[in-house]
């Protein structure tokens, strides 16, 4: 804006805060420092940090402050031009025990030992692609970072690392070109989810019966543990304090959730032919939220000969935040059971849920979500928060902004009809044979 | 070499550690491997030139400007209130950034530059 300017920013970031101003140019910028959190607080509190000191200088905030819009630029602050940044050497030599110790002390790793990548198993798994080694496949950033890029032999080595077959490779190089990061910056601790169609699933041996979401076959492990280590080596995330800020973390974030669809037992068409895909075609599609939770929690779940499952979808989707959407993971009991209550077509479910999960304007607006994310967007004009925040309090508004924000997988293995559920956003859906 | 110790800040280059900074404690036996970097590439860094400072605040109107996250709009509110106790000649504008807390907002930096000399951007948490 050419406008001097002081950004202030709480000391639980400061290691992120003046990481970021330097990785975009502005290495000294004048931040200044207050307690954390000011969230929360009372007057009095906040009063008493703005009378205070700098937690990271020692020195009086406010002074700071208008030091950093009044005193003179040094010669550094004015500097311009470029500078390259290395990642260091092409390869390294060690011994195996030495290199595994090696990568995982320099975060390359998701901290669980590692396949070696060599030279020979990165080429074995370059023979899965028709892609050349040097061919870039993407960029990738793990939040509002500058985004790095990386080829497909970059790809190949994460995808050794993590313990994929080399026939595995093309899901992996799809799931690289589109750029998402497993892994992102944010405080609320993302978890992220794929589904797998089409007839790889059959042709890798996904596992899509019983225990679908577990730790029963090596594409669904390897293929969603790739996405996360690549995640912290081609898109540079994963790094607490600079570009992962997740309070608690996710445990998901190992391998995420990865679900193959079982698409012959599903009462509707496949994930991805709704998304414009033939079924014939193999496809990854990608979801960014906060987790996955039982459907046995919901109300009325107990033994009953007719179990109302759009109404314990409801009931559960009433406790997720409407910042992200929700994904239904549905045994194929689930799903026959769903079509046999009348919803013969996904739409239908999807309608009846957003009409049915709401919440009044009151509730919506003492939500953190709303206040955070979706009043800036009303300020905007964007709908429908712009007209959410012009009703009274005592409005009915759906719980999720759009019908779109539902969507539903059938998984599993028809042991008993109980659902799942991720509060997960549909974000991107990519061919898999495109990058075979 | 480190991104952050190129752009300059010696301090904080330990957080972003280049690859043979850290060597394996203990030693072992057996071949040894020629293995391949796992990294991407990171883009160059361009450095920005910081704005021109004021001489001084005196008569100035400063924006306060929240991002939306919790706690900024009441901490700014303070700080307008210490700049009426302290330097009662500067004006304060307290603005609640709209769009996502990383998008720009235009029409608020339109209205920066016409009408104010400065601006204090809180982010809080």
């Amino acid at each position: 804006m050419g406008i001097p300017s002081v950004p202030l920013v709480t000391k639980a970031f400061k290691d992120l805060a003046l990481l970021n101003a330097a990785k975009r140019g502005m290495p000294h910028e004048r931040i200044c420092f207050t307690p954390h959190p000011v969230w929360g607080k009372t007057a009095e509190e906040v009063r008493a940090y703005v009378d205070g000191p700098d937690p990271v200088s020692g020195k009086p905030l406010m002074k700071e402050v208008v030091d950093g819009l009044t005193v003179p630029l040094s010669d550094d602050e004015k500097k311009s031009g470029s500078v390259s940044v290395s990642i260091g050497p092409d390869t390294f030599t060690d011994t195996a025990d030495n290199l595994q110790e090696f990568y995982l002390n320099n975060g390359y790793t998701d901290f669980l030992p590692i396949i070696i990548p060599t030279e020979e198993k990165v080429e074995a798994m370059m023979k899965a692609t028709s892609h050349k080694p040097d061919e870039k496949v993407g960029e990738m950033a793990a939040g509002a970072y500058p985004r790095w890029s990386y080829n497909a032999r970059q790809v190949a080595v994460n995808a050794v690392m993590a313990g994929c077959k080399p026939e595995y490779f093309p899901i992996i190089l799809a799931i690289a070109s589109s750029g998402v990061a497993s892994l992102f910056s944010s405080t609320n601790s993302f978890a992220f989810a794929m589904i797998i169609n089409g007839p790889i699933r059959d042709k890798l041996e996904f596992n899509y019966g019983i225990g679908a979401l577990g730790p029963f076959a090596q594409p669904n492990a390897t293929i969603g543990r790739a996405w996360t280590i690549l995640s912290k080596n081609l898109g540079n995330g994963g790094i607490p304090g600079d570009t992962y800020l997740g309070s608690l973390g996710n445990n998901l974030n190992y391998n995420n959730v990865v679900i193959a669809e079982h698409e012959d037992a599903s009462p509707w068409p496949p994930f991805h032919v709704q998304r414009g895909f033939k079924k014939a075609e193999n496809v990854v599609s990608l979801f960014r939220g906060l987790g996955v939770v039982p459907g046995q929690v919901a109300r009325g779940s107990s033994a009953n000969e007719n179990v109302q499952f759009d109404y314990q979808m409801s009931d559960l989707f009433s406790t997720f935040t409407g910042f992200f959407g929700a994904l239904i993971i549905a045994d194929p009991l689930v799903a026959a059971r769903l079509k046999e209550q009348g919803y013969d077509t996904k739409e239908k479910l999807f309608a009846w849920l957003h009409k049915n999960t709401t919440q009044t304007v009151k509730d919506y607006k003492s939500r953190n979500y709303a206040y955070l994310f979706d009043y800036p967007r009303a300020l905007r004009g964007d709908e429908p928060w712009a007209s959410w925040y012009k009703m009274p309090d005592d409005a009915v508004i759906p719980h999720f902004p759009h019908v779109s924000d539902f969507n539903i997988v059938v998984a599993g293995g028809q042991t008993n009809a109980y659902p799942q559920a991720g509060n997960l956003s549909y974000g991107v859906s990519v061919s898999i044979d495109k990058w075979a | 070499m480190s991104p952050v110790a190129l752009a300059g800040v010696p301090a904080l280059a330990a957080k972003d550690k280049k690859p043979d900074q850290k060597k394996p404690t203990a030693a072992s036996g057996g071949p040894k491997l020629e293995v391949l970097n796992p990294r991407g590439l990171p883009p160059p860094i361009t450095l920005i030139p910081m704005a021109k400072r004021l001489d001084t605040l005196d008569g100035k109107t400063v924006y306060l400007v929240s991002d939306g996250f919790p706690g900024a709009d009441a901490f700014l509110n303070q700080m307008s209130i210490w700049f009426k106790k302290n330097m009662p000649s500067v004006t304060t504008v307290y603005r609640l950034k709209a769009g996502g807390f990383a998008d720009d907002d235009p029409k608020l930096n339109t209205e920066i530059k016409e009408k104010g000399q400065a601006v204090i951007m809180a982010i809080g948490h």
